[in-house]
């Protein structure tokens, strides 16, 4: 099969491109996740932006115009986003030393913060620099200039220099702490310190993107009984997405987490179940875009990863075209996107 | 020799592909029981399971910092054998186990060593070696699963099995029984976590503990988390499934593993019976795992499809089929390109060994019947093939 560029020419037109506080809702399921798209998400708007300068590619219409990314991530770390964003062409660390990205980490202390660290999170951090817990062992190129004041983290221990140099780019760690919406205030808090810092180094023609990966497992992990339910965390979401100027959210849609809400079976449906169903259809009904990724139904192939299909959601305007697109994923994680019957 | 050329094309790859794993790599290079997978170069590490090691994507070892998830119908527990293998494993390859939520007998009844997972093989197939016609020789180097690079990895051609049994500690993969129980100097080494009644989250101390122990330990010591039979009500306080307590628990080990990445990997074990798949929270259990593997063992009244579910008589019947539904490093690529996804898989566990095979529909009933009576001699009995 023949390898395409990083960007597929056919998914092009809806990755470089999101109007104005528009939401792109991505599905997934268990076989087929949603990270390359992702990825291909942060190709389009940090790639672009980085040559905008030296050439007039495809991206004259928005002359001069910076895209900046920042990326809310709950299931994966930063090493995972880092490492695949390389194979892609993609220094996600120099970006974030150049502050065209930030990667807000969702998992490493989301529900269990080592008492070492709690004091310097605490601490808010300086505009314009990163909070860093600890003390990088070597400065990447760029980072260094803002980092002076800030380091207000208390004294590393061995274990924590060690793992530093893989921090480093990671702009802040979430916490989730008591319950109910003042827990997710903080969260949203946290993320708009993030956002806010992008935006201190922005002109007023550039684009900040927020990619929150999967925050339906934040409310699968509390649920009602801590006081969050799909009204919340939907409200969550406007709220943040308020300050940027388009959201892409990644949600799991397996059938379990959607259909068991609406079977009118004799058995009630989970908590988790109906709260999730919830939650993802009203993002569905908000969104401009829905892009689904599935399996296919016949049956795994060698030559085919899954299907992409592309909806109109709720608020979607006419210029979008809704397709259905097969998707192979190569070993190297390059990607092939074509259409049914082509190869 | 063949062997070392092998090395070097192994060696290369890590330097291309090294760029996670790049700083941690020097001290478990030098582990016998880490080898870098021959798809990427990412470290790996044995489930003490030979061919479900070949089933992994490619990478012909679990990845190291990826978790396992093992479900399984039926109230059989085969997958509680594959859990031993692994754990076993792991005490072998001298690397830290941390058993969860069962007492210490659990650790005494270990399966035993009796060699390499290679002697085994090679044993296996002297013993075929006489039964078999010699119609495909040249394909019997190649593993089980024919093509796959994992499977014609496997053993060294050359060595013979008394050279192997003396560089036992050096090999990747052992083989067990599990009718022998295992005696290892570093079996000690086990540490078990038990759940203590709590207030809240019963998880919150287990993954506390876990985390000490392997922040407390010098990087170059490699650590296994073993967590059987997860929620089981008979270990499980009944408030541990809620969504709140399970998942962030999971949500917790999968941080441990990405900050530890180099030195953590993990097998969990479900009873599908319990939590069937098809409710939301098993599935957010499954999302949160980096493989999902499903065993549904074929159940006694079936014995008979199952007998004839072998494509010759010489062959052991599948006791179950055995479904993929996740791969670690695959699917978060975005999965699909797998050569083994799509293939229906049958396993059968014996004495010795647990095996994965493709899943093959029986040569119709008539047929094989009337191959039997027009065999001379009669085809040798099930249990003279039994060892």
């Amino acid at each position: 099969m023949p390898s395409q560029p990083p960007l597929p020419p056919l998914l092009t037109p809806y990755l470089s491109s999101q109007p104005e506080s528009s939401l792109t809702l991505v599905s997934s399921i268990l076989g087929a996740t949603s990270n390359w798209l992702v990825l291909r998400f942060l190709h389009a708007s940090l790639s672009a932006s980085s040559n905008s300068n030296a050439s007039f590619g495809l991206e004259e219409s928005h002359n001069g115009s910076k895209k900046k990314v920042v990326l809310v991530s709950f299931l994966r770390s930063w090493e995972f986003w880092r490492a695949e964003a390389k194979r892609l062409g993609l220094d996600l660390a120099r970006l974030a030393g150049q502050k065209q990205f930030a990667f807000v980490d969702g998992l490493s202390e989301l529900f269990c913060a080592p008492q070492a660290e709690t004091a310097a999170t605490i601490a808010p951090p300086n505009a314009g620099s990163p909070a860093r817990t600890t003390l990088p062992l070597r400065p990447q190129p760029g980072a260094v200039p803002g980092r002076g004041p800030s380091s207000v983290a208390p004294v590393p221990n061995n274990s924590y220099a060690a793992r530093s140099q893989s921090e480093l780019g990671i702009a802040k760690k979430l916490h989730f702490s008591g319950r109910g919406i003042g827990a997710l205030d903080a969260l949203e808090r946290d993320i708009a310190l993030v956002i806010q810092q992008q935006r201190s180094t922005m002109d007023d023609s550039d684009e900040l993107l927020l990619i929150i990966d999967q925050p339906d497992f934040l409310l699968a992990a509390t649920g009602p009984v801590m006081g969050i339910g799909a009204t919340e965390m939907a409200e969550w979401l406007s709220a943040l997405q308020q300050n940027v100027h388009a959201t892409i959210v990644t949600l799991a849609a397996d059938s379990p987490l959607i259909h068991n809400a609406s079977t009118s079976g004799n058995q009630m449906a989970a908590p988790v179940e109906s709260e999730h169903a919830a939650f993802a259809i009203s993002l569905a009904h908000r969104a401009r875009s829905v892009m689904q990724l599935r399996t296919l139904e016949t049956g795994a192939a060698r030559d085919v990863s899954g299907v992409l299909r592309i909806s109109r959601g709720g608020g979607a305007d006419d210029s979008l075209d809704e397709r259905e697109l097969l998707y192979y994923i190569q070993r190297d994680g390059g990607v092939t996107v074509f259409g049914r019957g082509e190869s | 020799m063949s062997f070392r050329k092998r090395n070097i094309g192994l060696s290369v790859g890590v330097d291309r592909a090294a760029v996670p794993n790049a700083p941690a790599q020097p001290a478990p290079e030098s582990n016998p029981g880490i080898r870098p997978s021959p798809d990427d170069g990412r470290p790996t590490t044995s489930t003490g399971t030979p061919s479900l090691d070949n089933l992994l994507a490619g990478h012909a070892g679990l990845p190291m910092g990826k978790t396992l998830l093992i479900e399984e119908n039926g109230t059989t527990d085969f997958a509680g054998a594959l859990l031993r293998y692994y754990a076993a494993e792991g005490v072998v390859q001298e690397q830290k186990v941390h058993v969860v939520g069962v007492p210490e007998q659990w650790g005494r009844s270990l399966p035993g060593l009796i060699g390499t997972a290679e002697s085994l093989n090679d044993k296996r197939s002297d013993k075929r070696k006489d039964e078999k016609m010699k119609i495909a020789w040249r394909y019997e180097r190649l593993g089980e699963f024919g093509a796959g690079i994992a499977g014609s990895r496997d053993a060294p051609a050359a060595a013979s099995p008394g050279e192997q049994d003396g560089k036992q500690q050096v090999a990747f993969c052992h083989a067990f029984d599990l009718t022998k129980r295992l005696a290892h100097p570093s079996i000690t080494n086990m540490t078990f976590t038990p759940l203590m009644p709590s207030r809240g989250s019963p998880f919150t101390a287990v993954l506390n503990r876990l985390q000490t122990a392997i922040e407390s330990d010098s990087p170059s010591v490699v650590h296994r988390i073993v967590i059987p039979s997860l929620l089981n009500p008979t270990m499980y306080p009944p408030d541990a499934c809620q969504p709140e307590y399970v998942l962030q628990f999971l949500h917790g080990l999968k941080a441990v593993m990405s900050a530890y990445t180099s030195r953590v990997t993990a097998m969990i074990t479900l009873p599908l019976s319990l939590f069937p798949r098809s409710s939301g929270l098993v599935r957010w259990m499954e999302l949160l795992s980096d493989g999902v593997i499903e065993l549904c063992p074929f159940p006694h009244s079936s014995d008979n499809l199952a007998t004839s579910g072998a494509a010759t008589s010489s062959e052991e019947p599948p006791q179950g089929m055995l479904k993929t539904h996740r791969l670690p490093v695959l699917h978060e690529r975005g999965g699909g390109s797998d050569r083994n996804v799509g293939l229906d898989w049958a396993f059968i566990l014996s004495r010795r060994r647990f095996e994965i095979k493709p899943f093959s529909l029986p040569p119709d009933e008539g047929d094989k019947e009337a191959q039997e009576a027009s065999a001379p001699g009669g085809m040798p009995k099930k249990s003279d093939l039994e060892f």
